[in-house]
């Protein structure tokens, strides 16, 4: 059987290297709250102008 | 467009196109060519992705989409941050780990050879023939601009892609990538800042917001669960979250994009780039044609936009009386805009209630006016061109905006196009060589010289294959759309391989084969049997496939499982 390769953990270990930023997850999170963050701004948006 | 202009377009779009070939003539490395530099930065890596998905559509359809159903189509890019997400955390280590080429390369290495061979097969089909339909975009834009013939603009057009992108590959791609954008960029600021100066004295953004939310244009957003609606939030963030992560994660045209560069770091940057950037861009793009909408309801417009299409059937009396309703039509509800606007400033709710009813009746009049001019021009020929929102950012670029930056958004529309194009025919030829030659001739895959060649060559038939396309895309309505729809019905399956790649360890070649041969077949039959909004097909197509292949995994007979040990 053929099994899929695991993660690279080298991947991880290399921080993003951004002020503020020191792992990756802390980055992806930053970006979900930047999403959650424009749609409720979009759903004021609505809200106001429709 | 005068000379001005002239010199705008063609200096932009001839000096990006040569400045690419020119730097990347030299270029002997095999790796290079596919993948481009090995020092490329977050930031080329980035807006080479954005330059890859905003094709000349985006800039033509999608504001034609705010001015004719309002910014909805913006919950369509909801799932695309998550997608990136994952991108990055799981694809992108992947395919460096392993320092593959393309992304089937991996299915060779985690399944067998044929799993490989069908999903590059569903890539080089789906993309193969969307290929044509971004070419056909800005070739409307030249023919309605300079009364040209369509298909010799996109043979033109054409022809200047595969010249770049077939001397310097994916390297040329990203260098020109990175100019085509930042003009792409000044050009839309400069179409909207003048959009808002050209707005009627005393309105101003906000009036023009409040204007446009009345009549239905600014519902940015939809809770509804009712699974008709084609664009709601759930369709955006579910399906939109399987139709990224299906073109970031396994279309080449992307992956191409970001697994060169100089470390991860710098591939998974330039993708939280896109996942911070892509709505907001959207959204504006979206706003612009709103507020044409309201601009519109202001100035004089043809009652139909695409007018070489209305010209050519405008013969008989009924299109001018048309006309002359439309005009009487526009009138009135310029009147019951202006009446709105004082009952607003008036709080006297009652009197806004009766107004706002009044604005929107009258707009529903004018509305159903233009749906009459098109049905006259679909009586007149059951074959013409009925849907003119398209033509509504060009018809005001080429009406309103002052020479100069006239040329700037006409080259803002080719560059558009270039880059996707070039994007496009760089991971056709690509795949073509290393998932498909290479895998028939296996003794020539050692001789870095020749596997150039190859690439060089499958790079510039698939340019001619999109531009024959091109020559036939006239029956879609919708550009963005048809490329969308397209996208979902082959994405969902080829996602599909990769989740069972990544994610379900047990399952091997053979089931996943045929449970994406079945689940393919599956969502064809529904998209022609059933009336769902299209993003749906990305979850059934990718959960097809899964659950079939936990099923075959378990009943295929035991010789079939033993190939799939052979092939690991």
């Amino acid at each position: 059987m053929t099994l899929a390769p695991g993660p690279d953990e080298r991947a991880d270990s290399e921080p993003p290297d951004i002020p503020g930023f020191r792992t990756w997850g802390g980055l992806y999170l930053f970006v979900f709250g930047w999403f959650v963050l424009v749609l409720v701004l979009l759903t004021a948006f609505t809200a106001i102008f429709s | 467009m005068n000379l001005a202009d002239w010199i705008v377009l063609l200096g932009t779009l001839v000096g990006i196109a040569a400045y690419g070939a020119w730097r990347t003539r030299h270029i002997r490395s095999l790796s290079t060519y596919l993948r481009g530099s090995a020092s490329t930065g977050w930031g080329t890596i980035g807006l080479s992705v954005m330059a890859t998905q905003a094709s000349a559509i985006t800039f033509l359809s999608i504001p034609g989409q705010g001015f004719e159903s309002g910014i909805g189509f913006v919950q369509n890019y909801f799932g695309l941050p998550l997608a990136l997400i994952i991108v990055c955390a799981v694809f992108l280590p992947m395919y460096r780990r392993l320092n593959v080429y393309t992304a089937y390369e991996f299915l060779g290495q985690r399944f067998d050879e044929k799993t490989r061979l069908l999903g590059a097969g569903l890539f080089l089909l789906q993309r193969g023939l969307a290929a044509g339909v971004t070419i056909y975009a800005p070739a409307i834009i030249i023919s309605t601009v300079l009364g040209w013939r369509l298909d010799l603009v996109i043979v033109f057009t054409g022809l200047l892609v595969i010249v770049y992108t077939v001397t310097g590959g994916s390297e040329a791609v990203a260098l020109t990538h990175k100019w085509q954008m930042t003009m792409i960029s000044a050009g839309m600021v400069t179409a909207l800042i003048v959009l808002l100066l050209r707005l009627p004295d005393g309105l101003g953004f906000t009036g023009a917001a409040h204007v446009a939310g009345a009549l239905g244009k600014l519902q940015a957003v939809d809770f509804s669960l009712d699974p008709s609606r084609r664009y709601t939030v759930w369709t955006g963030v579910f399906g939109g979250l399987f139709l990224s992560l299906s073109y970031f994660g396994t279309d080449q045209s992307q992956v191409q994009r970001y697994i060169g560069g100089a470390s991860i770091r710098e591939g998974r940057l330039g993708l939280m780039f896109n996942a911070v950037l892509k709505i907001p861009m959207q959204f504006v793009i979206l706003l612009i044609g709103a507020l044409l909408f309201v601009f519109y309801q202001f100035a004089p417009h043809p009652v139909f936009f695409n007018q070489a299409e209305w010209r050519r059937h405008a013969q008989d009396g009924k299109f001018a009386v048309l006309e002359a309703r439309h005009a009487g039509a526009l009138a009135q509800s310029q009147s019951a805009i202006r009446a709105w606007l004082e009952a607003r400033a008036s709080d006297d709710p009652a009197r806004e209630t009766r107004a706002r009813a009044a604005m929107v009746a009258a707009n529903d009049r004018a509305g159903s006016i233009r749906a009459e001019a098109r049905a006259a021009i679909a009586a007149a020929d059951p074959r013409a061109k009925t849907k003119d929102s398209d033509y509504v950012f060009i018809t005001f670029i080429l009406t309103e905006l002052p020479h100069g930056t006239i040329g700037l958004l006409i080259a803002v529309m080719f560059a558009a196009a270039l880059s996707s194009k070039a994007a496009e025919l760089a991971a056709l030829g690509t795949t073509t060589t290393i998932d498909l030659w290479r895998h028939f001739r296996p003794l020539a895959a050692a001789d870095e010289h020749r596997n150039m060649q190859v690439a060089r060559r499958f790079t510039a038939m698939w340019g001619l294959v999109a531009v024959a396309f091109a020559l036939f895309a006239g029956f879609a309505e919708n550009l963005i759309e048809a490329i969308n729809i397209l996208g979902s019905i082959f994405y969902g399956v080829l996602l599909g391989l990769f989740l069972v790649a990544f994610f379900l360890r047990r399952v091997g070649g053979s089931a996943v084969f045929f449970a994406a041969v079945a689940a393919q077949a599956l969502v064809i039959v529904m998209y022609f049997s059933l009336n769902i909004g299209y993003l749906w097909y990305n979850i059934i197509g990718c959960a097809a496939c899964i659950a079939f292949s936990l099923v075959l995994q378990k009943v295929l007979p035991p010789r079939a499982r033993a190939d799939e040990v052979r092939a690991g």
